[in-house]
């Protein structure tokens, strides 16, 4: 058996050594998840700042409506992708099942939310003067809108990582709609659910390295941008 | 400028607040270089007054005049906005340097070279050459006011609506601020000015008028015991 | 015909995934455009100009690798026994390089492998359950069911063996004396070809399990023979698995060589007639590829350490016999 420590070393010897496959997973990992928040984004930031700034029924509803989803587990919106997209799903004629694009638009359905939530929140922060002085000087609405929302950057900055975060470290859909099949749809928290079950740890270990440094980068990173663009 | 003098009529227009009355037919005119003082304890709706004829706020009802005749208000929300400007109370500064501030007024971006003549302009017009590339958020209250001015001057709008633009600010920042306005109103732009302390625009107001429980009134009172901002600081 | 579909939506998957980068270019252009008084200092036309050759440089290189994957491509749904026991990764490599086709392995258990068969979610499946298989190809969702290869099931346990099954005569008795001792079971669960198995042993020996001492654990093989040592448990699984995960179990061998424990494998084309469009060529290729001397042989000879896993099956396909007469009636 092997001891956490000896998998732990065995994984950094992984990682130094440039092991072809793990690295393919990792890219991947980040090429998939990535495209999905790409594609993710400016439509629920838009919703976020409907919901932060609209006026009209339902507003309420829809907002507590996103803030539960945000509790839906992976595995749910994994299912009923799958069955959305199975051949004897109403979306099976695109064939997409067990590609990277059903893996996309699962973890768009997986990020929407929480962009959704916690754009709205950090854009109902921001001072309603923004936007009405925006306007008075002459922006038209999408300008103002952007302008809104560079005014809260790093509200929304830090939704997109939370989104980022949880897309990219998600099995349960990624799964379910990828297949895992090697160096096309096995990325980074399905290759350690796959290795783990295998008994080989040290693969499973080497990978979650990868996302911690990650998560870690991208945190130090944000941190120092906050810090650099706000003077007391 | 070389406006055409302005002239707005704003007609008849209500407003409520859930159930309460905020306001009640109001009838107010706007004339190009005339200033008016507004004023009224608060909650009166002195600020809802301004925001609805900036076009920021939406009136039960009322209609608007620009010299073609009454409009419906839905009709007129982007005229209103482009001729007519809003200054909140403590004015807004986007993240940004105090010229990139300056440089959101300017709606034709296209020529570098004369954007960057008209910031420089504005800054020397507002004094605020000095502190060009300070950090908005972090200039005083005084200087915040004198931004917002200097944004409505390379505006160019037809009329200016003002809420509070002396309140908390200290009595040479008040002088400085008077002076700006002053000179707006000299270039034809209408001043409307919203203000718990009328007497400290008494050189500016040409017109006084009072909103009580919504309803607006002409006043007469109290202007002519008050000597003009030039000389309350000598 | 069916590969233009094919390959017309592999396109678009191949194009969905190189978006990112121009993606972000184009929200960074977007975003400056709207936000340029922020940067007041910075010249436009510069920032354009990088912004393009940045755009060029993710997007070429991108575009010239692409013709690497339009290859066509196979999707085989197989149990985790094939794929966790590395057999796969030695075969899939040789037959690429033979035929050109690129294998998808989706490794489940054999009944949802069996499942996305029946769905047209996959080409071709490799399984190990033969009446399952049988079901699956009277019903009309598969045709060319081949015998593959075979190995056989062992019961592992722990060294000590309370329930005393090393001495067990045959595989009913091993179960008899199982649910006699109620000694801690780890079933998969998870209906796959040895879950199967193990219900079918149970039932043999007329026994009807317990959850006090049988633990349904819903999970691939190699998962249950972990959960199975860190428990001290007994469990059911196939010996390629079982010589994949030795070396990091305490458990052992304690019951093997049974008739009944004969674990064949078959490989089935999913129907075309049901779904016209699916890679029937490609399948067909695989099944006649992996029955071909070539690939028998590397089965045979997959190793590992020394021990070999499979015994290839294809010659003596018994399967095979009555199907293919039953093809050529159809």
């Amino acid at each position: 058996m092997e001891t956490l420590g000896n998998a732990t070393s065995n994984a950094l010897f992984l990682l130094i050594s440039g092991d072809a496959e793990l690295w393919q997973i990792v890219a991947i990992s980040f090429q998939v998840s990535i495209t999905a928040i790409l594609i993710a984004t400016p439509p629920a930031l838009l919703t976020a700042f409907v919901l932060a700034y609209g006026r009209f029924p339902g507003r309420r509803v829809l907002i507590s409506l996103f803030s539960t989803l945000l509790s839906i587990p992976a595995v749910v919106i994994g299912l009923t992708f799958y069955l959305l997209l199975s051949r004897q799903g109403p979306l099976g004629d695109w064939r997409l099942l067990f590609t990277q694009t059903a893996m996309i638009l699962g973890q768009i359905a997986l990020s929407f939310p929480i962009l959704v939530a916690m754009g709205h929140s950090a854009l109902q922060s921001a001072d309603r003067r923004a936007w009405e002085t925006a306007l008075t000087l002459g922006a038209n609405p999408l300008r103002a809108v952007s302008t809104v929302m560079w005014e809260v950057r790093f509200g929304l900055l830090a939704a997109l990582l939370a989104a980022f975060g949880r897309i990219v470290a998600e099995v349960g859909a990624s799964m379910m709609l990828g297949g895992n099949i090697l160096n096309y749809t096995r990325n980074i928290p399905t290759a350690i659910a796959l290795e783990t079950s295998k008994g080989e740890f040290a693969q499973g270990i080497a990978l979650g390295i990868v996302l911690l440094t990650l998560s870690f980068t991208l945190n130090a990173l944000f941190y120092h941008l906050r810090g650099g663009g706000q003077p007391a | 400028m070389t406006h055409t003098p302005l002239k707005l009529h704003f007609n008849d227009v209500h407003k409520r607040f859930g159930r309460r009355p905020g306001l009640i037919g109001v009838n107010i005119q706007l004339i190009g270089g005339e200033g008016t003082v507004l004023t009224g304890p608060n909650g009166a709706g002195k600020t809802t007054l301004l925001r609805i004829l900036a076009g920021l706020e939406k009136p039960d009802r009322g209609s608007v005049d620009m010299g073609l005749g009454a409009t419906r208000w839905r009709r007129c929300y982007s005229d209103l906005r482009t001729s007519i400007l809003y200054l909140h109370q403590h004015p807004y500064m986007f993240d940004g340097s105090v010229s990139s501030n300056l440089a959101y007024a300017i709606s034709d971006k296209h020529n570098r070279c004369l954007c960057q003549q008209r910031i420089s302009e504005a800054l020397k017009w507002a004094g605020l050459t000095a502190i060009a590339d300070n950090h908005a958020k972090t200039i005083s209250g005084g200087e915040r006011q004198r931004v917002a001015l200097a944004r409505a001057w390379l505006r160019e709008p037809r009329a200016l609506l003002l809420d509070e633009p002396t309140a908390n600010l200290d009595p040479e920042a008040r002088t400085r601020t008077l002076e700006l306005l002053f000179r707006l109103k000299e270039s034809g732009i209408a001043l409307l000015i919203a203000s718990h302390d009328p007497h400290h625009f008494a050189s500016l107001a040409d017109k006084h008028l009072q909103l009580t429980q919504g309803v607006l009134a002409e006043e007469f009172s109290e202007t002519s015991n008050v000597t003009p901002f030039r000389r309350t600081h000598p | 015909m069916k590969g233009n579909i094919n390959n017309g939506l592999k396109k678009t998957d191949r194009l969905i995934i190189k978006m990112a980068p121009d993606l972000l270019c184009l929200y960074i252009y977007i975003a400056f455009q709207h936000l340029q008084f922020m940067h007041s200092t910075l010249h436009r036309k510069q920032i354009q100009t990088l912004l393009f050759s940045l755009l060029i440089m993710i997007t070429l290189p991108a575009a010239a690798e692409d013709n690497s994957i339009t290859e066509p491509l196979i999707r085989l749904a197989t149990t985790t026994s094939t794929e966790n026991s590395g057999l796969l990764n030695h075969l899939l490599p040789v037959f690429h390089s033979a035929s050109g086709y690129k294998v998808h392995v989706i490794a489940v258990g054999t009944g949802k492998a069996l499942r996305m068969g029946k769905d047209g979610d996959v080409d071709v499946v490799l399984v190990h359950a033969p009446e399952a298989e049988a079901s699956f190809v009277d019903a009309g969702y598969g045709d060319h069911r081949h015998a593959v290869m075979y190995n056989d099931f062992v019961v592992v346990g722990p060294v000590n063996d309370p329930a005393k099954i090393g001495s067990a005569a045959n595989i009913t008795a091993v179960m008899k004396r199982l649910a006699a001792a109620q000694s801690l079971f780890i079933s998969r669960g998870d209906d796959s070809g040895t879950h199967k198995k193990e219900n079918q042993l149970w039932k043999t020996a007329g026994i009807k399990a317990d959850n006090s001492w049988l633990r349904e654990a819903g999970q691939g093989m190699g998962k249950v023979l972990q959960i199975a040592t860190e428990l001290d448990a007994y469990t059911l699984t196939d010996r390629g698995t079982w010589l994949a995960y030795r070396d990091k179990s305490t458990l052992k061998i304690l019951f093997e060589g049974d008739e009944a424990l004969h674990n064949p494998y078959s490989i089935i084309a999913v129907s075309a007639r049901r779904y016209p469009d699916i890679n029937r060529t490609g399948a067909l290729a695989l099944i006649k590829w992996i029955r071909s001397k070539e690939a028998q042989q590397l089965i045979g000879d997959y190793r590992i350490d020394e021990t070999p896993l499979f015994t290839p099956s294809a010659n003596s396909d018994q399967i095979a016999a009555s199907q293919e007469s039953a093809d050529n009636y159809r």
